[in-house]
């Protein structure tokens, strides 16, 4: 894919402990094309997290990442923080998770929306609050003139959850990395959210990669999907194909645990049994063999390697044989 | 904002009406008086010194007078220094306590929460670990032994300075300036450090960081509040016990501050001047207290909203 906006190789993350190193993300690759909405599933400490955060280059002071991700051909894991400084919060921007803790207590709402513009665009204080303000109220922010001179605390989780994203989209990136957007948020206002998000990779061309527990918005979203274990890519196919045929065992483990796309409901992903795997030692084989029920005795011994089963669709699985 | 202020502001008053009560009764039933030495005075004498100090009155009409008294800053005349008045003494030692507390306080605040930040950004370097030395050490010895040797280099080896007194202008006020400021040089910077170190940490950092506006600003508009909250926190109560607190700095330097009364006092039970210099301790330390809480209500709209 050469058309593609970001482009990801080899992509490892690990960090240093005093116990040794833990690898949270291990050797992955994808692409995403302008315009494309790509959606990251996996459980609680899948390494969703660790992949946005190293592509922002925000990885905490013992982490460290390796590989190679191409943003409109060049390299985000080469650059130094300066350099990353003209492409975050310019033509890429993230949403963070946990909207409670992500927005400064001290400083008004409305401030540390127009604080980007005024830096990168050069904006007047006063225009860029003008701009915060409008984009506010697109989120569906009541009484957005007056909110944005509020701090943060006067502010539920779901609607610091709308600030986070109207901080993202004010910039108006070209890639969109958005870390559980949505789970604060009631069915209601997060479906106006979707719509946003969708219209905006639809008419500006934006691309996102969206990360979520929530198969239901998924399925509303993305284009195309990728089902993370331990820090590996299990699966990876257009977002029809994975929720009408998944190969992985993990995958449809996944999927049963969900209701059809009919019904976009907000179930939790965590209902295989057994834990998940967290990066602690790479074991050789498959991350998801000792829960999984259909492995053979390779699957603790050899990584199985990602492979193409189809148009745009791949997975690591000793038992899935090469498409045809 | 404003009611914040009008309570921090009638929580003040309250304290200081508590602690002027308090230091009343403490003082007039601890046992003996000041004439209980060992000299025996005629009870005619006693009955007359008594009345002219107005001892023979019962307690509450005492304590009210007391209490008119000082609101008008009168403590009435020390039992000690017969020519003198309470307010005469205070008068004549604030401005010497004032001046060394306020300039060791500013002195202290500002080395410490430079080499605080400095610490934490460049964190085990060269600098970071000479600081945290001097902190260590600038916290273990105490200042009866820090002045003393202070003395002996710079004013009677080197001559830069005076050894005590007040009778070189500025010159006067560098050593015991710097003697009582070393000590929480050491602390604010240790709790500048830790605190600057753990906000960087905090999530809002990273959402700054993700916004591309340089480290100068991350530092600056998003890391700086959080990390100096609680160095304002301490700020009042050290204040407030930099400026009381220079009993012993006043003696070694012999300067003419009020703290070396406080002891002379005390032990003469000399009851107004006793009386006098607590309520003045406890009106400095309120009145930096309040101020501290001000200035963390301007910083965090959550300590001023509730
Ligand atoms: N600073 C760190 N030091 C060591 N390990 C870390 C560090 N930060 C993250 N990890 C580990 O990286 C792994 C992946 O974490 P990540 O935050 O990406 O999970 P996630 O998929 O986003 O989960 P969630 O759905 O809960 O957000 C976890 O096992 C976590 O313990
Ligand atoms: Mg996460």
């Amino acid at each position: 894919m050469t058309d593609s906006l970001l482009s990801v190789r080899d992509l490892s993350v690990t960090f240093r402990l005093p116990e040794g190193e833990v690898t949270a993300v291990d050797r992955l690759g994808f692409d995403v094309a302008p315009g494309e909405v790509l959606g990251i599933v996996g459980e609680s400490g899948s390494g969703k997290s660790q992949i946005l955060f190293s592509l922002m280059g925000l990885l905490a002071p013992n982490g460290r990442a390796s590989g190679q991700a191409l943003f409109a051909g060049q390299d985000l894991l080469a650059m130094t923080d300066t350099e990353l400084d003209r492409v975050r919060g310019v033509s890429m921007a993230m949403i963070f998770q946990d909207p409670m803790t992500s927005l400064n207590p001290y400083k008004r709402v409305g401030d540390q929306l127009a604080e980007g513009l005024v830096v990168h665009k050069g904006l007047s204080w006063r225009a860029a609050r003008a701009e915060a303000v409008r984009m506010l109220d697109r989120v569906r922010i009541p009484d957005a003139a007056s909110r944005a001179r509020r701090y943060p605390h006067e502010f539920s989780g779901g609607m610091r959850q709308r600030v986070m994203i109207a901080m993202a989209l004010l910039v108006n990136p070209r890639l969109l990395l958005a870390d559980e957007p949505t789970t604060a948020l009631d069915v209601t206002i997060q479906s106006q959210i979707i719509d946003i998000l969708a219209e905006l990779a639809r008419d500006m061309g934006t691309s996102i990669v969206f990360v979520t527990h929530d198969l239901g918005v998924v399925a509303r979203l993305c284009d195309r999907v990728i089902v993370l274990y331990g820090g590996r890519i299990m699966e990876e196919a257009p977002a029809d194909i994975l929720f009408n045929a998944p190969r992985h065992p993990y995958a449809k483990g996944l999927l049963d645990t969900t209701p059809r796309i009919a019904a976009p409901l907000t179930r939790r992903l965590d209902i295989i049994p057994g834990t998940p795997r967290s990066g602690g030692a790479m074991l050789p084989g498959c991350p998801f063999a000792p829960r999984c029920a259909s492995r053979i005795a390779a699957c603790e011994a050899v990584q199985p390697p990602l492979i193409g089963i189809g148009p745009a669709h791949r997975t690591a699985c000793h038992l899935i044989g090469e498409a045809p | 904002m404003l009611l914040f202020l009008i309570r921090r502001l009638a929580d003040g008053l309250l304290t200081m009406a508590a602690l002027l009560t308090l230091t009343f009764f403490v003082m007039r039933l601890a046992p003996g008086g000041p004439f209980s030495s060992n000299r025996k005075i005629s009870p005619t004498i006693r009955a007359n010194v008594e009345a002219a100090y107005n001892l023979d009155q019962p307690l509450v009409a005492q304590y009210l007078r007391y209490v008119r008294g000082v609101l008008q800053f009168d403590f009435g005349p020390s039992f000690r220094y017969r020519d003198y008045t309470v307010a005469d003494i205070l008068l004549n030692g604030l401005p010497f306590s004032l001046t060394i507390g306020l300039w060791a306080a500013l002195v202290a605040t500002v080395t410490g929460v430079t080499l605080g930040i400095l610490g934490a950004l460049k964190r085990n370097s060269l600098l970071d670990y000479s600081t945290g030395t001097i902190a260590v050490i600038g916290i273990a010895i105490p200042i009866f032994v820090l002045a003393p040797l202070m003395q002996v280099y710079f004013a009677v080896m080197l001559r830069w300075f005076p050894v005590g007194g007040w009778n070189d202008g500025w010159r006067s006020l560098v050593l015991p300036v710097v003697a009582l400021a070393l000590p929480n040089i050491a602390y604010i910077s240790r709790l500048t450090r830790n605190s600057m170190i753990e906000t960087m940490r905090e999530n809002y950092v990273r959402t700054a960081r993700a916004k591309g506006i340089g480290r100068g600003r991350v530092i600056r508009d998003h890391a700086l509040t959080g990390a100096i909250l609680p160095v304002v926190a301490y700020l009042g109560p050290a204040t407030a016990a930099i400026i009381t607190g220079s009993i012993v700095i006043e003696t070694i330097f012999a300067l003419p501050g009020i703290g070396r009364h406080f002891v002379d006092a005390a032990l003469n039970r000399d009851y107004p001047l006793v009386m006098g210099i607590t309520i003045l301790y406890g009106f400095v330390l309120i009145t930096f207290n309040i101020g501290a809480d001000i200035l963390r209500g301007w910083l965090d709209p959550r300590v001023r909203h509730d």
